[in-house]
């Protein structure tokens, strides 16, 4: 069970919140000018790297705050955790 | 178990007032600071003036809780003062049950659904923390002695289920 | 029967002679001592035989002393209390404890299963899968006798009576192991002022030093464990769990500890049974000792055959010699100690040493006490069923390679054996560090720690006392360093450091036939996996250490190779022509040894399994007794019978008396959610698909969100109650998912936005009143506010006092009839809902729960989200295209243009008739457009909601079908379960009042 910094409530159970995927991924501006490939990656496509990714998490059972985890999807190593 | 290790109290008559606004608007916390004679929380704090106990939730979510009689002065009071403001102040005394607990094995009995660290360098009198007890969800704080439980009140026969069957191993007393 | 305790010496060891204890073994009563484990107590009556092996069924005897033992698994207890699993060896004694082997079905002397050793070479390595998984058919047959025979013990069927529990911890340093790394370590960490956890699994502290003969400070060593303890008992920063195991080492340093509080009271046990500790350490030692390994010759498994330290523990520590006549087998100097000890105890002893230069200290020490020892001599075979009854030796120059004659027979009654140490990497390895071959100590030692971990001790490849106790100060010494405590100044007290002679590579003995035709030479006795097997998994092209133990079976069960693991890796080297590190380890997974259900379970079962949320009005429908449905974790009134009505009658009155006088239900488990600041239209707008900001103030509207993939995701009533503010409802289901939706688009995408989202949704439970009567009784219950048409028309929202109560008061339906929604403050719900049925009482008002909720809306054709809808349902998909605004974007709008959005084929929503008028087809039965099609008959749909409507007196059904907005009055055929298929029409999904006037009076 992972041991998650939130930036607000300071270390917490894995328990305690909910993940929301890779962080990072803005939704277009304008979306009708986007053509149907364009709009499937931006839905559908996410990096899934091995090593370091840029996630989102959310605080559910806390503050209720979303926040960026910076996690090492081998070593499960936390290295930043940051407000938005 | 001849002595009970753990008392457990409802306490039927509070207010709960939830207020949302931004922490860095000086006006804001003026207007709140006068009304409630205290200054806002710091994370994971308490702050108590009076009746009035207000819990930090987040860095922009306050709990205030009072008696059940000055709650409607006190929203009124916050309504008038933030009025114009960017906030959000609901009443939601009637979403919540609040218990307190006491006794010598008070901690452990939380630690036995809680997995925050309750050891009394980390959780000291005036500590508050939004997390888990059992399944559900809480807002556990510290005064002195006495820990105080706030939980949503579909919850309540749940948790009050899980404290009396938890609590067997140390006796725990509902009074 | 054998004499009592007629294996007792005369030692003190820490069993309480005192305690007289009896106990039950298979049937037969047996005495022991308080101190003793069932194991020791077996050994101590002459007990030898304790179970057969899993696939040839050989007998079995005790081999080890602790966790390692692979042969005596028994089932303890009886009933619902009974633990299946257990190793004799861990089990304390308590009287009147009842145990049986585990294994050995039906019977340990007569086993019919003991038939398969004769035709071993039929069943070697893949047998099972080789003989009956093909043909398939023949499998459901077979399994039954191959499950019986090779069973692990039975699970109790009725429910554990007993308490568990669980306990979240938290400290700076948890030590894993109590004996001497682990208690040297414990001390300076808890004089360093860290908060300590020390965990063993034994029932008291010490480890290896509860039976060695080692002095420290010129004193006993356990005198120095029991200072050590009481030292560490008097610091209220030390947390002392003796009979604790140390299960699971899991991500971000939080481990499993399986505390045994009661398990070794027997009757007298009362409180906790058992406690699972979750832990989360800053830092954590791992001083868990080592194992010895067995030697691997051929019939190595027979009863009397045990490990060298398991003879020393049970000697020093429980006052048993297990055998009068020993020979020591070793291939390193630590078995000499078993030698001096069994010497001690009055037994004759010959020392079997695979080195032609024997051993250093100890060889001098058993030399000058007159034991013979055998060097450059290896044990070859072993004589006896039921139990040793000697040995074959022969010399040996040190080949592994070649064949030797024996020289020379042994009589005996018991063989202690010992290849050498394994340091326990268990929980280093889970924790995701690697282990390193070690060529000096022929050994895996852990290697680079993964987590914020050290190891100690014996575990760590320092097996002397002396480097063991230096290893555990200066392990916790680095772990304190990186949690910024500055270690406590202690130096080891003085003990032995000899470290003896090397260890010989002994992996597999050499005998007077080759490997595939000698007998058999046991590598893991509890899986039955010989030399030969994995030979001849070699042979057939097994090459990887993971493939190989699935083949053979090495390393599965509960002891999980705990004694064979390394002597199979080396075999399997050996017929690769590989290194050890080469071949490598297989995986080590928790848990360490096994745990029960009841440990993992906790105080969560039963009521506690789940939260069982209720609604401020609960007790009103229980007064009422109403059957409960369970919705997400809300308890809700499904129906409120008369007497003699069942779930049919009582519906179907209920829908009748909303559809011609009122009915109110409690609908207090709609999520409900205040939004408010000065961009809350700015910000609604981008999430509902309607316009928001056409709104005006007083007014309610029928909103739907869409995930960003365009299916819809929730629906909801909602009022705009001033200019920046608004009410929302949501489903009972997505009221958490909504609020955390909301918040997810406004904090990560528009955090610009001034919104403030606030649940609401306990603050206000919700009645509704339905029905034509409805105004009539809002009126008699004291409304003060007009509520005719045009001063409160659909779908709007107005405060307003009823009998005095302050509520919000919507106009809005869910059923079709005229009604409204009662919101009132949950502290008030309850009067709330009697004045309202008090006040209804004239109009013949009636309670309705869930089930005519359904029926009503069902024939109205509204849609429950997570009922009619699966999330790959679009609005196009149910017709809602009026929702969709063409004037904004809205979350998931994009993507109802997608190509795969806009297929005519797409799942559309429908209403069935059946065409018999009078078939009720079952929710979930698939549709198909010609049943007479062959198999398999293409479906085109499925049923998703269906009930009797007693208003239309037909059965009236929802349904997802292929194109089925094109399909009007088609006939297609439902598929029901008894292989018929009903003939039903395709129909617009409103059954009732098509038009909508009912609601507008």
């Amino acid at each position: 069970m992972l041991l998650i910094k939130c930036p607000h409530c300071g270390e917490r159970a894995e328990t305690e919140f909910s993940y929301g995927g890779e962080a990072g991924i803005q939704r277009p501006a304008n979306p009708d000018a986007l053509n149907d490939a364009e709009w499937a990656d931006y839905l559908f496509n996410r990096k899934n790297p091995r090593g370091m990714h840029a996630e989102l998490w959310n605080h559910a059972q806390g503050c209720r705050r979303w926040f960026r985890v910076e996690r090492d999807t081998v070593s499960y190593l936390i290295s930043d955790s940051r407000e938005l | 178990m001849s002595e009970a290790l753990i008392t457990a109290k409802v306490l039927h008559d509070c207010g709960h007032i939830n207020l949302r606004g931004r922490r860095n608007d000086a006006a804001f916390v003026a207007a709140v600071e006068s009304v409630c004679a205290t200054s806002l929380p710091q994370a994971l704090t308490t702050a108590a003036s009076g009746d009035l106990r207000i819990y930090w939730l987040g860095p922009d979510e306050w709990s205030l809780v009072t008696t059940a009689e000055k709650t409607a002065a006190l929203l009124a009071a916050l309504n008038g003062a933030t009025a114009g403001m960017h906030v959000a102040v609901n009443d939601l005394s009637a979403a919540f049950v609040t218990l307190a607990l006491g006794g010598s094995k008070v901690r452990e009995l939380l630690a036995k659904g809680c997995t925050i660290d309750l050891h009394p360098a980390a959780f000291a009198s005036g500590a508050c923390a939004h997390t888990g007890l059992a399944k559900a969800g809480v807002l556990l704080a510290l005064q002195h002695v006495e820990f105080r439980l706030i939980v949503r009140r579909s919850f309540a026969d749940y948790l009050l289920q899980w404290l009396h069957r938890s609590g067997a191993e140390y006796g725990i007393e509902f009074v | 029967m054998t004499a009592v305790n007629s294996r007792r010496v005369s030692f003190a060891g820490r069993i309480d002679r005192s305690q007289p204890l009896t106990f039950r073994f298979n049937g037969k009563s047996y005495r022991g001592f308080a101190g003793d484990t069932l194991a020791s107590a077996l050994l101590a009556n002459d007990v030898a035989l304790v179970s057969r092996s899993f696939k040839l069924h050989r007998p079995r005897g005790i081999v080890g002393a602790g966790a390692e033992e692979p042969n005596a698994i028994v089932q303890v207890g009886s009933g619902a209390r009974t633990i299946p699993n257990l190793r004799a060896t861990q089990v304390e004694l308590y009287d009147g404890l009842e145990a049986r082997s585990s294994r050995g079905w039906p019977g340990l002397r007569f086993d019919i299963g003991a038939i398969t050793d004769r035709f071993s070479r039929v069943f070697a390595a893949g047998f099972y899968y080789k003989t009956f998984m093909r043909p398939k058919a023949l499998w459901k047959y077979s399994e039954y006798f191959i499950r019986a025979a090779a069973g692990f013990g039975v699970a109790p069927t009725d429910a554990d009576p007993d308490h568990y529990a669980h306990r979240n911890a938290h400290c700076d340093v948890l030590v894993a192991g109590g004996g001497p790394a682990g208690l040297m370590a414990a001390l300076v960490a808890a004089k360093s002022g860290a908060r300590v956890i020390l965990a063993d699994e034994q029932n008291e502290f010490g480890g290896s030093l509860l039976f060695a003969t080692d002095l420290i400070d010129g004193r006993p060593a356990t005198d120095w464990v029991a200072a050590t303890v009481a030292e560490l008992q008097a610091l209220d920063n030390v947390t002392l769990l003796p009979r604790s195991t140390v299960f699971g080492y899991y991500d971000h340093n939080f481990l499993a500890i399986a505390e045994r509080c009661s398990d070794h009271l027997g009757a007298a046990a009362s409180g906790v049974r058992q406690r699972l500790w979750r832990v989360r350490a800053k830092q954590v030692v791992l001083a868990q000792g080592a194992f010895e390994r067995p030697l691997v010759f051929c019939n190595n498994d027979r009863p009397g055959v045990m490990t060298a330290s398991a003879v020393s523990t049970y000697i020093n520590r429980y006052a048993v010699c297990p055998g009068g006549r020993a020979v020591v087998f070793t291939n390193n100097d630590s078995a000499y100690q078993a030698a001096l000890d069994l010497h001690g105890a009055g037994a004759t002893v010959v020392i079997i040493d695979s080195r032609r230069h024997g051993a250093g200290a100890l060889g001098s020490l058993a030399s000058e006490t007159g034991i013979p020892v055998l060097q450059g001599h290896i044990v070859c075979d072993v004589a006896g069923r039921e139990h040793v009854t000697g040995v074959s030796v022969a010399q040996w120059d040190g080949d592994p390679s070649e064949s030797v004659s024996p020289s020379i027979n042994i009589e005996c009654d018991l063989l202690a054996m010992s290849g050498g140490w394994s340091p326990a990497v268990h929980l280093h390895s889970q924790a995701g560090g690697k282990n390193v071959w070690n060529e000096e100590l022929l050994c895996f030692v852990p290697g680079v720690a993964v987590q914020q971990c050290v190891v100690a001790g014996a575990g760590n490849g320092r097996f002397s006392l002396h480097d063991a106790l230096q290893d555990g100060i200066d392990a916790v010494g680095a772990a304190l360093a990186k949690i910024g405590f500055k270690a406590a100044d202690l130096t080891p007290p003085s003990s032995d450091g000899s470290a003896g002679r090397p260890t010989q590579a002994l992996w597999r003995v050499p005998a007077a036939l080759d490997p595939d035709r000698c007998p058999k030479q046991f590598v893991d006795f509890q899986n039955d996996t010989s030399v030969a097997d994995i030979r001849l998994a070699v042979r057939e092209g097994y090459c990887n250490v993971e493939h190989v133990k699935r083949y053979t079976a090495l390393g599965f069960g509960t002891d999980q190779g705990k004694l064979g693991n390394i002597n199979g890796m080396a075999v399997l080297a050996e017929c690769l022509g590989e290194t050890i590190p080469a071949v490598g380890t297989t995986t080590f997974r928790p848990a360490f040894t096994p745990v029960t259900f009841g440990l993992g379970a906790g105080e969560n079962t039963g009521l506690l399994l789940d939260p069982l949320r209720t609604t401020a009005i609960h007790e009103c429908h229980q007064d009422a007794g109403a059957p409960m449905e369970v919705v997400g974790q809300w308890h809700r009134p499904w129906y409120f019978p008369h007497a003699g009505e069942d779930l049919h009658a009582a519906v179907n009155r209920e829908c009748l008396a909303v559809r011609t006088a009122v009915g109110i239900m409690d609908a207090s488990t709609l999520g409900k959610i205040d939004a408010r600041g000065p961009d809350v239209v700015t910000f609604l707008e981008r999430i509902y698909t309607h316009n928001i900001g056409k709104m005006a103030i007083g007014r309610c509207a029928y909103g739907i969100m869409l995930r960003e993939d365009g299916m819809l995701m929730d629906d909801g009533v909602m009022a705009r109650i001033g200019e920046q503010q608004f009410y929302l409802t949501t489903t009972t289901g997505g009221a958490a998912n909504v609020l955390g939706w909301l918040e997810k688009w406004h904090q990560t995408e528009w955090p610009e936005l001034e919104v403030y989202l606030t649940s609401l949704t306990e603050q206000f439970s919700t009645i509704a009143v339905a029905g034509p009567k409805s105004r009539d009784v809002l009126k008699n219950a004291g409304c003060n506010i007009e509520l005719d048409q045009d001063s409160f028309p659909f779908m709007s929202v107005r405060e307003a006092e009823l009998g005095g109560i302050p509520v919000q008061l919507f106009r809005v339906s869910f059923s079709g009839e005229l009604a409204f929604e009662v919101n009132v403050a949950s502290r008030q719900a309850a009067t709330m809902w009697r004045q309202l049925a008090a006040a209804g009482k004239e109009f013949g008002i009636t309670p309705y729960g869930t089930e005519t909720m359904h029926v009503l809306r069902a024939e109205k054709g509204f849609v429950i989200v997570g009922q009619d809808t699966d999330g790959s349902v679009t609005p196009v998909d149910l017709r809602m295209n009026w929702l969709l605004s063409k004037d904004k974007d809205f979350l998931g709008k994009r993507s109802l243009a997608r190509p795969d959005c806009v297929r005519d084929d797409r799942k559309q929503l429908v209403g069935l008739l059946s065409e018999d008028n009078r078939t009720v087809i079952p929710e979930g039965t698939q549709l198909v457009t010609d049943p007479a099609a062959p198999t398999p008959v293409p479906m085109c749909g499925h049923v998703t909601s269906s009930y009797y409507s007693a208003s239309l007196r037909h059965p009236i059904a929802m349904a997802l079908v292929s194109g089925g907005h094109a399909r009007k009055d088609e006939i297609i055929f439902a598929s029901l379960a008894d292989g018929s298929a009903v003939p039903v029409r395709i129909v617009a999904p409103v059954f009732y009042d098509p038009k909508g006037e009912r609601q507008h009076v």
